[in-house]
């Protein structure tokens, strides 16, 4: 197990820089994700982590020992890729072994770890099967055997839920959060999918362009986004963002509002609006709501609600809960 | 239907004329010399197998098999090794140079043999190695190399990166990922070159005339020659000889057919 120090990292392609003056700490068992729009450099900066991308700037410290031009097994990393990658003329059993049995350690270990974590990871009935017969969830449960049966001292994931389908996502979701508790050993895991950033990170990462936006816990992030990018990215449905006449009375160019964040149906100085669609999920009820001056609006309201397309609704912030943004985007504290 | 019969009349037809030379060679080799006033596809009455057992014995025969053998199968199992391997340096590994190699090899894709017959038997000469088994195994690799370099990196091209960074993850060194990791799933690859590099080994007659002339050396290809003087024809040990040349390679193909026709259309197997 152990800690890592980023300093001052960056990749460049030839002379095409794409992650710029990456600074960051990772505490010792601590899960990071990192999350960002498609093409932000997220699986770049893993790929530095494990050695699998050359670092051409600053330094990676893994464990307090400068890494940067260390092997990926030097490094003591171990990776579930977002193809699961399994070699597919070995068996499941071969698969995770595959690590031990290239250190040369005997064949009674090696079978006595690779069992364990079959049956941690329930794969126990599947271990004389070649991947090909293996459903996508189970295969991707082998990756991640593969990986922990090598004691690894960090972690790394990336997006290893994407080939899987809602229910199993989830599900897989709190396994993986089960599995770092247990094993308290530092994961960094990437995604593009927030929802999953929030539900397991100790602290999230967000980058954009190439570069970090905000490091915070998942509520930090929330509640004080450092910039309306992240503003934006973090939670779900999306913040709304509206500029013009209710920017300016609160003194900002940007005026962001959570969809969570609105009063339906209060006084005179309420923006008023009309419904354009509903969704009804059951414990929430999302409208979407067209303001004139502000533009289509969405607002979750806890619970059911009657409110049909069509309706006139007055809709009021939560002034309490409103974030203020400068033109280039960055927050105006209250 | 119309069409279907069109098609099986020109599927026969062609059937029949790739398959006749066969069958007279066969029938020719198994008459007696009385017979060989009848027409050629006349088959054998009194059949018998007195020219195999002359060519075979006093016509050198089984040291010239024995020779093909070798050189063959040297040829065809050195042949795996460094074109699989230069191969996986061309797509798995980053290396300087790696474009000029690249055109090297298409140069070699390119040039004829018969086109630098001289100067390689100059260079073959110059390393001592005229009238011997290695100086031809050389050659035969070296000529060839290219053309299983460019199949090999075609298959593995189709090997997803991912698997080659995971098994570097887990420790392997490339020597590792090469055997334990890429090889294993390349049998397809491996066949074809296999047979492909055993067939034209063993049928090759230009580079073996040249570089091997004394008789102890020859392979059939040359065995061959000499049932065909300026004056006579030995057409019963020609066909006998022919038929003991074929009778390997028809083996092999029947045994690996299904790899073959695989490993030839390997470009969309992943
Ligand atoms: N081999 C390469 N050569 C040049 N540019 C590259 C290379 N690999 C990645 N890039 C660029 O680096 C940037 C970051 O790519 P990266 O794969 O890290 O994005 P990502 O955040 O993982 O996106 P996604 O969510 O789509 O996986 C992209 O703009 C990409 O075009
Ligand atoms: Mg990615």
């Amino acid at each position: 197990m152990a800690g890592l120090e980023l300093k001052k990292l960056s990749k460049a392609y030839g002379n095409v820089e794409v992650l710029h003056d990456i600074n960051l700490s990772i505490a010792d068992g601590e899960f990071i994700v990192f999350v960002g729009p498609s093409g932000c450099g997220k699986s770049t900066l893993l790929r530095m982590i494990a050695g699998l991308e050359e670092i051409t700037g600053g330094d990676l410290m893994i464990g307090g020992k400068l890494s940067n031009s260390l092997s990926p097994k030097q490094r003591n990393i171990a990776m579930v890729f977002q193809s699961y990658a399994l070699y597919p003329q070995m068996t499941v059993a071969e698969n995770m072994g595959f690590s031990l049995s290239l250190e040369r350690r005997p064949k009674d270990e090696i079978a006595r770890k690779v069992n364990e974590a079959a049956e941690a990871l329930k794969l126990g009935p599947y271990l004389d099967r070649k991947p090909g017969q293996l459903s996508g969830g189970q295969r991707q449960r082998v990756a991640i055997g593969r990986a922990i049966v090598r004691q690894p001292q960090v972690f790394l994931l990336d997006e290893p839920l994407s080939n899987l389908d809602a229910a199993l996502r989830s599900e897989t979701r709190v396994e993986i959060s089960e599995l770092h508790q247990r094993m308290a050993t530092t994961m960094i895991y990437v995604t593009h999918d927030q929802v999953e950033a929030m539900t397991m990170a100790d602290r999230i990462v967000v980058l954009n362009g190439g570069y970090i936006e905000q490091v915070g816990s998942p509520m930090e992030l929330y509640n004080k986004p450092a910039s309306e990018f992240v503003a934006g990215f973090i939670g779900s449905p999306k913040m709304n963002f509206v500029k013009g006449r209710f920017a300016d009375a609160v003194g900002a160019a940007t005026l962001g509002v959570r969809p969570e964040h609105f009063v339906v149906g209060a006084g005179d100085d309420a923006w008023e609006g009309k419904v354009t669609l509903v969704e009804r999920l059951g414990h929430d009820t999302i409208l979407y709501v067209n303001v004139p001056e502000a533009g289509v609006l969405t607002v979750s309201l806890s619970g059911q609600h009657d409110q049909t397309v069509g309706d006139t609704v007055h809709l009021k912030p939560k002034m309490e809960f409103i974030h203020k943004f400068t033109n280039e985007g960055r927050p105006i504290a209250a | 239907m119309l069409g279907r019969w069109i098609l099986l009349f020109i599927l026969g037809i062609t059937a029949a004329l790739m398959a006749a030379p066969l069958i007279l060679t066969v029938f020719t080799s198994l008459k007696p010399t009385t017979e060989l006033v009848n027409p050629a596809w006349y088959p054998p009455i009194d059949m018998t197998f007195e020219h195999y057992v002359r060519v075979w014995t006093e016509g050198g025969f089984s040291r010239y098999f024995f020779n093909t053998l070798v050189i063959s199968v040297i040829d065809a199992i050195v042949m795996i090794f460094i074109a699989s391997m230069a191969a996986y340096a061309m797509v798995f590994i980053d290396f300087r140079g790696k474009i000029f190699l690249q055109i090297l090899f298409l140069i070699g894709l390119m040039i004829p043999v018969t086109a630098i017959v001289l100067p390689l038997f100059q260079i073959v000469r110059s390393f001592g190695l005229l009238n011997t088994h290695l100086g031809v195994i050389l050659a035969d690799l070296a000529l060839a190399v290219s053309v299983f370099v460019f199949m090999f990196t075609s298959y593995f091209a189709g090997v997803p990166k991912a698997l080659h960074e995971a098994a570097r993850i887990d420790g392997a060194t490339e020597f590792q990922i090469y055997r334990r990791v890429v090889m294993p799933i390349a049998t397809p690859a491996v066949v074809t070159t296999a047979l492909l590099e055993f067939l034209w080994s063993w049928n090759d007659l230009l580079l073996r005339l040249l570089l091997m002339t004394r008789d102890e050396m020859r392979t059939l290809s040359v065995g061959l020659l000499n049932f065909q003087g300026t004056m006579t024809r030995d057409v019963t040990g020609l066909s006998s000889g022919t038929v003991i040349m074929a009778i390997p390679v028809v083996l092999l193909f029947l045994f690996f057919q299904r790899h073959f026709v695989r490993g030839m259309t390997s470009g969309a197997v992943k």
